[in-house]
């Protein structure tokens, strides 16, 4: 079985953030860019299929400027993906989700696949955009927010249930096909060291900007953020002052229902 | 040139054990301290990701890792628990003689074992009478046929309860003193060997340390390492190798110190404004981020030398009783920062002083380190 998985350089959730001093964007400053999230438990899937169809291979995909986009590909890879392909992104450009599909889906395309699988949403600007664009790209069918996914060698077919309001949906499938996949419904493994140190080796395929523009046309994004801002800090903490835990639990719910009118 | 830069690789390194430490070490390095557990479960997945054996050459399954990449990696996991770390890295010091000193039969008859499956093995120099006079120890070995037959206690041994294998200093006549150091490999199975009950300690809690005697223990000639007389020349060649490790161990303690304190003085108000806006608190931050840069970089130089092939022996006792002592001296100061928090149990810095402590006394007491450099130092004035 021929397995893609989408990744993308993220800010470390633990980096403390701030916007730019403009107000337009993430200031990239110091920020550690990881692979984490839907995109880790994404890799995990793919790698626990690849483990279920001996023979299989899973190739990690990513678009993203260098160094950080190589740096989580090395990670993928370390964590067991067995290749590598870097779809460059030039310096300069701030690429929109629908920009970062098309380049995606020019690298997909490349490699014949049975199935390819991509966190629902990256992690940080939560879009959710670039699993079913690359899937209406490639013209294949693509199923999400999907929360289990196995593959059935008997029938050669992938079972897989999607999170739909209430309950779950169960899907019986062919590839090739796009899975688009919640975070952290499987436990993402830690990379051995000596994969880390192999990983360093390997070498990562690239896909050049030229390439990429030669492919899927002039690449320009079609929206672009305009303001960047952080949620402003809470105030108006107000501390209960109580005697019993009974108490304090009445009070608490009055005030949740007649001042923060939160509950009916 | 000189480059005080991380490689990539060493940045994967540094990011691996920092991933190890925050999500498998942190989360139970309080109850663990707390209640004295060994926790084994813990150290079957550092076993799992090739955090044990670091020093073991990939050719016997190990990770083969350079001393420097050592330092990076212990300084991270310390940041989390300086106790499970020196279990971590015990099979470091315990297989060391064995690289240093073994055959390259004996190397492949005792090394693949810790590295295909968890095993733990403990090295044994320190003994009741001594541990810092390593020449006047009281272990005797005594050769009967093809066999040497051992006897006698060690102390304060990192994993012993749990080893399946130690490494032996014992002498073959205490009068010849150094000269008579005679160094072995000998199985827990082996019969006369008794490790003895889990020590108490104030800190380094997580870790498991106990006697180990050795009653009438039969050992074959193959399992000495090196000639008879070897042994103590192999033990200071070993901890040579070791020393700097654990300052980068002591290092990471101390950074675990400054992030803590750091942060709480940005949270903690008095006099109408954060702690950490007061000079009091600030010249002490200072002071500790002063100690914590040169503990780092004494350790990376010791490593460094050591890694291009010098012994390093002068570099690599400053660097660990430059950093024991900073560990202690920026743990102090996290709990004063803290305040009556600090002193706490509840507040993780307390655990910090108590776990820094044994750094300025393994491995070396730092007096020792200091009778080093000194001597080393009156070398070049003589």
């Amino acid at each position: 079985m021929e397995l893609l998985v989408l990744i993308k350089p993220v800010p470390d959730p633990d980096t403390r953030l701030r916007p730019n001093a403009a107000g337009t964007a993430l200031d990239t400053d110091g920020v550690k860019w990881v692979l984490t999230g839907y995109d880790e438990s994404a890799v995990e899937q793919a790698l626990l299929l690849k483990e279920s169809a001996p023979g299989s291979r899973v190739r990690a995909i990513a678009f993203g400027p260098a160094p950080r986009t190589e740096e989580i590909l090395r990670s993928a890879l370390a964590l067991g993906c067995d290749t590598a392909t870097w779809v460059e992104q030039p310096s300069g450009l701030v690429p929109d989700p629908m920009l970062s599909a098309n380049a995606l889906s020019w690298a997909c395309q490349k490699t014949p696949f049975d199935l390819l699988v991509v966190g629902k949403q990256a992690l940080d600007d939560e879009a959710g955009v670039v699993g079913p664009a690359v899937a209406e790209r490639l013209g294949v069918a693509d199923y999400g927010p999907v929360v289990d996914l196995r593959w059935d060698p008997a029938a050669g077919k992938f079972n897989l249930a999607r999170a739909v309001e209430g309950g779950l949906e169960r899907i019986t499938a062919s590839g090739p096909m796009v899975v688009c996949l919640q975070q952290a419904w499987n436990d993402p493994r830690t990379a051995k060291l000596q994969n880390v140190l192999k990983a360093r080796r390997t070498t990562i395929d690239k896909v050049s900007w030229a390439e990429v523009q030669a492919g899927v046309g002039p690449a320009v994004p079609g929206t672009r953020l305009t303001s960047f801002r952080l949620p402003p800090p809470r105030t108006g903490a107000k501390m209960i002052a109580f005697k019993t835990p009974e108490e304090a639990a009445q009070q608490l719910v009055r005030l949740l229902r007649e001042e923060a009118k939160t509950l009916p | 040139m000189v480059d005080f830069s991380l490689t990539e690789e060493q940045k994967s390194l540094q990011d691996l054990a920092r991933k190890f430490a925050k999500t498998e070490m942190l989360p139970v390095a309080a109850a663990c301290d707390r209640a004295g557990r060994f926790p084994e479960d813990v150290y079957r997945k550092a076993w799992e990701l090739g955090l044990m054996n670091l020093n073991v050459p990939t050719e016997y399954g190990g990770s083969g890792l350079s001393v420097f990449d050592q330092c990076v990696i212990v300084e991270e996991l310390a940041h989390a628990c300086g106790g499970m770390t020196t279990s971590i890295i015990a099979n470091c010091l315990a297989l060391e003689p064995i690289l240093l000193g073994g055959t390259e039969e004996q190397r492949k008859r005792t090394l693949p074992a810790f590295c295909s499956s968890y095993h733990l093995a403990s090295f044994c120099l320190t003994e009741p009478s001594g541990g810092s006079d390593a020449g006047g120890l009281q272990t005797r070995c005594r050769l009967d046929g093809d066999h040497y037959v051992l006897d006698g206690e060690k102390c304060f041994i990192t994993n012993a309860p749990h080893a399946s294998l130690y490494t032996v200093f014992a002498t073959i006549d205490p009068a010849l003193r150094h000269k008579g150091i005679t160094a072995f490999f000998v199985p827990r199975a082996a019969e006369g060997v008794v490790p003895g009950k889990d020590e108490e300690k104030m800190g380094h809690r997580a870790s498991s340390t106990s006697t180990v005697k050795f009653d009438h223990v039969r050992v074959p000639l193959a399992d000495r390492l090196g000639a008879e007389g070897d042994g103590f020349s192999l033990a200071m060649r070993t901890l040579d190798h070791t020393r700097t490790p654990i300052g980068a161990l002591a290092t990471g303690i101390a950074q675990a110190a400054i992030d803590y304190a750091a942060d709480y003085s940005l949270k903690r108000h008095t006099f109408g404004k954060p702690i950490g806006e007061h000079q009091a608190i600030q010249l002490k931050l200072a002071n500790m981020a002063q100690e914590v840069h040169a503990a780092r970089l004494l350790t990376w130089h010791a490593a460094w030398l050591i890694d291009g092939g010098q012994r390093g022996s002068l570099e690599s006792s400053i660097a660990k009783c430059f950093a024991s002592d900073a560990a202690m001296k920026v743990a102090d100061d996290a709990i004063q920062i803290f305040g009556g928090y600090g002193y706490m149990k509840d507040y993780p810095v307390e655990k910090l002083l108590r776990d820094a402590k044994l750094t300025q006394i393994y491995e070396g007491s730092n007096e020792i380190q200091r009778i080093v450099i000194a001597r080393e130092l009156l070398t070049h004035y003589a």
